[in-house]
């Protein structure tokens, strides 16, 4: 505690950064290029571009599901690899909700939630689907806080697609994650029911006090719930934005106004 | 592009040709030969009734042998299909198990019945141990398959969670993975049947030494009383899996379609 280095750590906690990020699918192109991020711990963080922008591609560097071509990326100060005993400790606190939700479809919503705690089971336990009781009680309450109570026995592929959302965010938060990662939620969904979703991620993000990092398409949608907003376009990070109340601060043109914002981006997200 | 397929056509038309001239294929010799098919046919009308009960009991053994044989060709085939599947393990590790079960399903179950006969004796232990080998070969490669085949998200988004091979294995591929396996099973039985049926042909047991010995010795109306056994049933257990896939399979499976959107 007397180090005076871990002091500005805890005041100002860089919980991801990245560093000149290159990343490539195959040899020919690249999907990020040299991508510069730092994000705090506790932010509401959104990272807005039209398909095929390499937002996607952002998440699944952050989640060490992809590992960069060239730069450096540090996770909590680790750097992400899937095969590092240690990594999958920091991964378990990661919940990663990619835009397929990846929700096992035979099984019951209740055993779904179950997932995000298996890395806490011990292998006896987990071979014979043995949860203990408290976890199965933490998985009721994440239910409810959800908006689920009362379909715990409903299979997956049962459920409509704003329930399987809050399936998919309730298996992440059963994960006591630090970081969420949402890859467009609620693209898809009708206007209410993005809200609602919204809504219950902000709520969530609150209360655990998360850093979230959420994937959209819609400029409009990012300005209303994040409090930072990067616009990413054909690889390149282009702008980023703080979001107060009305007034956003651009690092590169200026203080700009919301409405301006979105008169300048609005094409951008829907193209 | 029609001068092509019409060159092709013609030159699968002269293969058949050549290959009947050399295995002395003649149609002739067919249709010279269908009195003797009366015969038989007649004579097989003088059905033996005294002999239902002895074709039901070997019928019985005949399905007990093809139950026990898919029973347990399908236990060990669920952990080789996990060390076979592409998506669960490295080229080192599926490529050998592949190999091995290329290797048992070149031989059809009757040269295997030979082996086991050779190897613990003539009966009906030798026919199970030929369907297991069978069923193993075969099991494990549909359902490899049915594993390579599962959505890659829902195992994508699970090992983002840090979970162990084993947990991914458990929770994701065995439920993704479990309506082929249940349909694999039905189709395997099924078609055990029919094989068990004719194991008996080498003294591996079940209803096909009845039938085989009753043709040896001319006996046709003898060998139809089993041969009529060996129908009904297998067009039972045909109609009672069909039922079984349409009630259980089939929802499952709409299951999957409604979730893939």
């Amino acid at each position: 505690m007397n180090d005076p280095s871990t002091l500005s750590v805890i005041s100002t906690k860089k919980i991801i950064q990245m560093n000149n990020v290159w990343t490539s699918y195959d040899s020919k192109s690249y999907a990020l290029e040299g991508i510069n991020l730092s994000i705090d711990k506790g932010t509401n963080y959104a990272i807005v571009g039209k398909s095929g922008s390499g937002k996607s591609t952002l998440l699944k560097l952050m989640n060490g599901m992809m590992t960069p071509s060239k730069g450096t990326i540090k996770i909590d100060y680790q750097t992400p690899n899937m095969n590092d005993k240690k990594f999958k400790l920091l991964m378990h606190k990661i919940g990663y909700i990619p835009q397929s939700l990846g929700l096992i479809k035979n099984i019951t919503v209740l055993e779904n939630i179950l997932i995000g705690a298996l890395p806490r089971l011990g292998k006896i336990q987990s071979m014979f689907k043995i949860f203990p009781e408290e976890e199965i009680q933490e998985a009721k309450n994440i239910l409810k806080l959800v908006g689920l109570s009362g379909k715990e026995e409903r299979k997956a592929y049962m459920l409509s697609g704003g329930e399987k959302r809050r399936v998919a965010i309730a298996r992440a938060l059963m994960q006591k994650p630090t970081i969420l990662l949402a890859d467009e939620i609620v693209s898809e969904l009708d206007h209410v029911t993005a809200r609602d979703i919204m809504n219950l991620i902000l709520d969530a993000q609150k209360r655990m006090n998360l850093t979230a990092i959420m994937v959209h398409h819609d400029m409009q949608l990012a300005l209303e719930y994040a409090n930072r907003v990067a616009v990413i376009k054909e690889g390149k990070k282009i702008l980023e934005i703080g979001v107060e109340g009305e007034k956003i601060i651009d690092f590169q043109t200026g203080d700009l106004t919301s409405q301006e914002i979105l008169e300048m981006y609005s094409d951008e997200s829907k193209k | 592009m029609n001068q092509k397929n019409n060159l092709i056509v013609g030159i699968i038309i002269a293969l058949v040709v050549v290959a009947s001239y050399n295995v002395d294929a003649n149609p002739l010799d067919f249709v010279e030969g269908l009195p003797n098919l009366a015969i038989v046919a007649e004579e097989m009308t003088q059905v033996d009734a005294e002999l239902f009960g002895t074709a039901f009991w070997s019928m019985l053994e005949t399905i007990q042998m093809a139950f026990i044989g898919t029973m347990v060709g399908v236990v060990i085939s669920l952990p080789l299909s996990m060390i076979a599947a592409r998506n669960l393990n490295s080229k080192f590790v599926y490529g050998p198990v592949r190999a091995i079960l290329a290797a048992i399903r070149t031989f059809p179950s009757i040269l295997w019945a030979i082996l086991f006969v050779i190897m613990v004796g003539l009966g009906p232990f030798a026919g199970v141990l030929a369907i297991i080998m069978y069923t193993v070969g075969f099991v494990t490669k549909l359902q490899y398959e049915s594993i390579e085949t599962i959505d890659s998200d829902p195992m994508d988004a699970v090992s983002s969670i840090g979970v162990s091979k084993w947990q991914m294995i458990r929770y994701v591929v065995l439920p993704e993975s479990a309506p082929h396996l249940l349909s694999q099973m039905l189709y395997m039985f099924d078609y055990n049947i029919r094989q068990t049926s004719i194991l008996g042909l080498v003294g591996a047991g079940g209803i096909g030494f009845y039938i085989i010995n009753y043709i040896k010795f001319f006996e046709y109306g003898k060998a139809a009383v089993f041969m009529i056994v060996v129908l009904i049933t297998v067009l039972i257990f045909d109609w009672a899996s069909v039922k079984i896939r349409d009630k259980y399979i089939i929802k499952s499976q709409h299951g999957m379609e409604v979730n893939a959107n």
